[in-house]
């Protein structure tokens, strides 16, 4: 059993999606902003965190969250980070999979909202034992 | 408990927008030009000044052989064309190398008042050797304060005038007034021991002439130069605007997209946990009808996100956008890479055929007009179906780039409608409902913005063809 993180400010979606990951096993915590996130992971360190981009005071705070933990917290730099968002690259300003960069956009993987659920368990479960390989 | 700080009143007022501060007009006076113009002036200056040393060595070479020049009444000039382009040689060589060497900005004026310094001390030799009031050469001259004024400040170019009147002033004074220097001329019998008092007061007269009227042109060319120098400037400003405002509306465009496909994402999974069986078992009367609604909440993202590409094509103006240099390579392959994982749901396999070309354009748009076109190449070819991708330079060295499927086809009295927003053949809706059909309307207007030719071809059940040329990379556009 690993301990899921989930920081997205739609409580709806962020629910939905802990059912599912609870349901393969996991245990789930949700948070609705990123400060409260960032404090929480500290206390204690999650195996996996999905992670959204846009929050309503800060349209980038989930790329704050994540520079940070890679770049300002030892104990977080190794932790997988799914980054789970609306935004694609099919925008100008937009950003999707091919943009993951060790400096400005570090995660582990990408997910565009809506997820499909078969998707959502298979890049879980793979990040989760690549997780676990490198322990 | 709430703390103090937390629980203190506050106020905020909305201001209106910011004007441009004044003082950029002082900035664009004090700098017409960035620092990369200057070193190309500095440069430039030295190419011109090799035509100058040219003209001072042919006149010298000339000057040797009095049959060539005594019939036209010029006198022997000796050894000062040579001495005056030796030196002007050994100056040019170390404004070249520190032109090459010292490019910090304040080195570059350095360089530049430097050359004004030397250029005008040997200037006033040149003009003292041809003629000071005999000749025109006084105007000579004019060239640096006329460049002054077109590179420098306005008071800048004040101080080069004034350099210029008093060097010559100093010439003047040296040889007619003090006669500390004998009069010299080209022309022979034009100088002589002692002046009239007539000739000498048209000689002062020429004197003053010439200074008012080298300032007359210091005015007219540094008012001109400043008003084109403040144009320049207000274009650059509301160029930033504009590139600002691009910004504004891409950031709002993506807050939108992300406000309005959030709650569909949240609703979809919803409807996912009930068709999973998350909630417990359902009567299949309810799955259909949560099935329809999940189908249509993920239509609809597609779709929002098609009518904001839409809009913000429509209300983008060619002027405001930015650019750049493409190789058809790199723009092709990503587009292949967007659409990989729907090839693989569809079991399409994308063959390639893709060479080198440049391209010049808007990065995004270019993405996205490939991306629609592979996009429906893929969702309306068969199962094990092929699209093959082509990109070869034309016969102008235009890329011409070809997506071709082995699906579903479109007839022929459709084609001409393919272009129309939300419009969809009965054949395309059969074969796959989660279209919204402004697809190829994005492709029309990219294409039209850029010029871009696009020929379509297709059998229905045998496939489609489209081509597109693209206009050839203009380098002049570039810049």
């Amino acid at each position: 059993m690993a301990y899921v993180m989930i920081v997205d400010d739609d409580q709806d979606f962020a629910e939905t999606i802990a059912l599912v990951i609870q349901k393969e096993g996991h245990e789930v915590q949700n948070k609705y902003d990123t400060e409260s996130a960032f404090q929480s992971m500290q206390d204690r360190t999650p195996d996996l965190i999905l992670l959204d981009v846009m929050f309503p005071e800060d349209s980038s705070a989930g790329f704050e969250l994540a520079r940070a933990m890679r770049h300002e917290n030892e104990k977080l730099k190794k932790v997988p980070i799914l980054m789970l968002t609306a935004i694609n690259a099919k925008f100008p300003l937009g950003f999707g999979p091919n943009d993951i960069d060790s400096e400005w956009m570090p995660v582990t993987d990408f997910l565009e909202k809506p997820v499909d659920f078969d998707v959502l368990r298979e890049k879980v479960a793979k990040l989760l034992d690549q997780e676990r390989e490198t322990d | 408990m709430i703390s103090d700080e937390t629980n203190q009143a506050a106020a905020y007022e909305l201001s209106p927008s910011q004007e441009i501060p004044a003082s950029l007009e002082v900035i664009s006076t004090e700098r017409p030009f960035s620092e990369s113009l200057l070193v190309h002036n500095v440069s430039w200056f030295c190419q011109f000044r090799w035509l100058v040393i040219a003209i001072l060595l042919c006149y010298g070479v000339v000057g040797l052989f009095p049959q060539l020049i005594e019939p036209f009444g010029i006198r022997r000039p000796g050894v000062w064309p040579f001495t005056t382009a030796g030196i002007l040689v050994l100056s040019n060589l170390a404004f070249l190398y520190l032109a090459k060497t010292r490019i910090a900005p304040v080195q570059i004026m350095t360089n530049l008042w430097g050359q004004i310094t030397v250029d005008l001390v040997i200037l006033t030799g040149v003009v003292y050797f041809v003629g000071s009031l005999e000749t025109s050469i006084a105007f000579a001259y004019l060239f640096h304060i006329v460049l002054s004024c077109v590179f420098f400040s306005g008071r800048q170019s004040l101080i080069v005038t004034v350099m210029a009147i008093g060097m010559f002033a100093v010439c003047i004074m040296a040889e007619y007034v003090f006669k500390i220097l004998p009069s010299m001329s080209i022309f022979t019998g034009s100088f002589r021991e002692e002046y009239s008092a007539p000739i000498l007061t048209m000689l002062a007269f020429n004197f003053f002439l010439t200074i008012g009227i080298w300032l007359a042109v210091w005015y007219l060319a540094s008012h001109l130069s400043s008003m084109v120098h403040k144009r320049d400037f207000e274009l650059a400003e509301t160029n930033r605007r504009l590139v600002a405002a691009s910004e504004e509306r891409s950031r709002h465009m993506l807050t939108t997209t992300h406000q309005l496909k959030a709650p569909f994402a949240a609703i979809y999974s919803n409807a996912q946990l009930l068709l999973e069986g998350y909630c417990g078992e359902i009567p299949e009367e309810s799955r259909k009808v949560i099935e329809r609604i999940s189908m249509r909440c993920r239509r609809l993202t597609a779709e929002i996100q098609e009518m904001l590409q839409l809009a913000n094509l429509s209300s983008t103006s060619m002027e405001s956008l930015t650019r750049v240099r493409m190789v058809s390579t790199d723009l092709l392959e990503w587009c292949i890479s967007q659409v990989e994982i729907i090839a693989k749901e569809h079991n399409v396999t994308i063959k390639t055929d893709i060479q080198p070309v440049a391209m010049l354009g808007a990065e995004d748009h270019f993405k996205m007009l490939i991306v629609n076109l592979l996009n429906n190449a893929v969702i309306y070819s068969h199962r094990n179906g092929q699209v093959n991708v082509s990109c070869k330079p034309g016969p102008n060295m235009e890329p011409v780039v070809v997506i071709e499927d082995n699906g579903i086809g479109i007839p022929a009295d459709k084609l001409p409608r393919i272009y129309e927003e939300h419009y969809r053949t009965k054949e395309a809706v059969e074969h796959n409902k989660e279209s919204s059909g402004l697809g190829l309307a994005i492709v029309k207007h990219v294409a039209e913005m850029y010029g871009i030719r696009i020929r379509v071809e297709s059998r229905p059940g045998s496939g489609t063809k489209f081509e597109l040329k693209f206009p050839a990379f203009d380098v002049d556009l570039e810049k």
